[in-house]
């Protein structure tokens, strides 16, 4: 299009750049606004930065809890589990999660119902995460790939085994505030969220909801 | 002339990407639905069509299955776990491993024809490399030479080719010894049976062989897996039959 002996100055290139060119008859300065000012009002979600990045750190600093041979002792495993806590609830986002596994249910609890719902709902994930992570023997985590729409992400991410097998990972986040959250993650296509809620559904269509709380709390306070 | 038209293609694809981004659709893109939801009156109805789109499975066989389903139980727990764990104990990994690389070669035809009945070209493709190289380089398939040069498995059946042709799964059945399934793939597996080549075995004697030291050698590479789940579920026979559910609609759709 620009033949200019073969090379293309600065100057010429920006002359024909579409919307800032004169070539364009001064029209497409104002359209170029009118599209940055579109882009600018659509919450970007770059400005909380990047969610496979954030995941990715978390991620690291449970894996380096786990490796860590000073906390492999027995008179530890408090303090481990403590610190696995810590870095998991940086990065999960309970009343999110316990919400849509509720699903239609939510709406009618109390906000009080609701509190009580998702510590109980927390501990026992909390406490199968850990028990998973716990039975860690060098598997490695890779990230494929993200999708970001809005203030909803998914990351898409593999767990290489020892045996070489790959099992696929899908995070589902939703960002708050700064910082991108988990509220699902599936396993080989096993959405946690969406196999709790069938589990609670079937509950709640045969009994009740403190039927249910006390199945949980059971369930939580099984050793 | 010509720039008018490249500027206002711009514009236009610049509208549409803006477009895109503010619909929230797609993939992660539950975000449009909520936020209208929120503000709507009956925050009942919009959890009502959350972001699952739940294809829910029908289970009309419900008594009956969660019957099966503690015989199942039982057998895992009284016979094929304890089986497995004395031949994990016997049997080295890297041996099951390989045992189980075999058992995977030898169900290629499955594979090759489903991928062939979905029109899927590069995976029959592939299918064909690694059964070859597989079965000659990698001594009868022992060893997943294959794999490690990074040409990848199609695990294709005859249920998902069902699937794809358009036939719904029907209902749940949750299968005395077998496990979960549904109409459909229960279809699927008796015509599965002409594409496995055990099946050819002349005596009976040897296909048992075959079947069962099939099945405790990979419940010894998963021992724990049912046993995690079943922890941590409120009701196993639920979260069962979800997790093999929504597995099958991942495996149908890619």
């Amino acid at each position: 299009m620009v033949k200019n002996h073969g090379r293309i100055s600065f100057k010429t290139l920006i002359k024909h750049l579409p919307f800032v060119g004169e070539t364009t008859g001064g029209w497409f300065p104002l359209l170029w606004f009118v599209s940055f000012f579109v882009i600018a009002v659509v919450p970007y979600p770059a400005l909380a930065g990047n969610p496979t990045e954030q995941l990715k750190k978390t991620t690291d600093k449970i894996l380096a809890i786990v490796s860590d041979s000073r906390l492999k002792e027995e008179s530890k495993a408090e303090e481990r589990r403590r610190l696995i806590r810590k870095a998991v609830d940086e990065r999960f986002d309970w009343e999110e999660l316990s919400r849509r596994a509720l699903g239609r249910h939510w709406a009618r609890r109390t906000n009080e119902e609701r509190r009580n719902f998702v510590a109980l709902f927390g501990e026992l994930l909390e406490r199968t995460y850990l028990e998973r992570v716990e039975g860690y023997s060098g598997e490695r985590v890779s990230y494929l790939g993200e999708k970001v729409d809005g203030e909803y992400a998914t990351v898409d991410a593999g767990i290489l085994t020892a045996r070489k097998t790959e099992i696929p990972i899908l995070y589902r986040m939703k960002q708050n505030g700064g910082s991108w959250m988990v509220y699902d993650i599936s396993i080989e296509g096993v959405s946690l969220v969406g196999n709790y809620r069938n589990q609670f559904q079937s509950i709640l269509a045969k009994s009740s909801y403190d039927e249910l709380v006390r199945m949980l709390k059971k369930k939580v306070e099984e050793k | 002339m010509k720039n008018w038209k490249c500027t206002l293609l711009m514009a236009c694809l610049f509208f549409f990407v803006n477009l895109e981004f503010a619909r929230g659709e797609g993939e992660a893109g539950y975000g449009g639905v909520i936020r209208t939801a929120e503000t709507s009156a009956e925050p009942e109805e919009f959890e009502e069509d959350f972001y699952y789109v739940e294809e829910g499975l029908a289970d009309p066989l419900e008594p009956v299955n969660r019957v099966f389903f503690v015989f199942n139980d039982r057998l895992y727990f009284w016979l094929l776990k304890p089986v497995a764990t004395g031949y994990k104990r016997v049997v080295p990994e890297k041996a099951r491993v390989g045992l189980k690389n075999f058992f995977t070669n030898l169900a290629f035809p499955l594979r090759f024809v489903n991928c062939l009945l979905q029109a899927k070209g590069k995976g029959a493709l592939e299918e064909l490399e690694s059964f070859v190289l597989n079965s000659i380089g990698g001594m009868a398939g022992f060893f997943d030479i294959a794999g490690a040069a990074g040409v990848r498995k199609y695990d294709e059946d005859l249920d998902q080719s069902l699937a794809v042709f358009g036939l719904g799964p029907g209902f749940y059945i949750n299968w005395p010894l077998f496990g979960p399934s549904t109409l459909r793939a229960t279809f699927g597996s008796v015509g599965e049976a002409f594409l496995d080549p055990v099946h050819y075995l002349d005596s009976s004697g040897a296909r048992f062989v075959f079947k069962s030291s099939d099945l405790v050698n990979s419940t010894s590479l998963h021992i724990g897996d049912y046993e995690s789940l079943k922890r941590a579920a409120l009701d196993p026979y639920v979260a069962l039959r979800d997790a093999y559910y929504q597995n099958r609609l991942k495996k149908i759709q890619e």
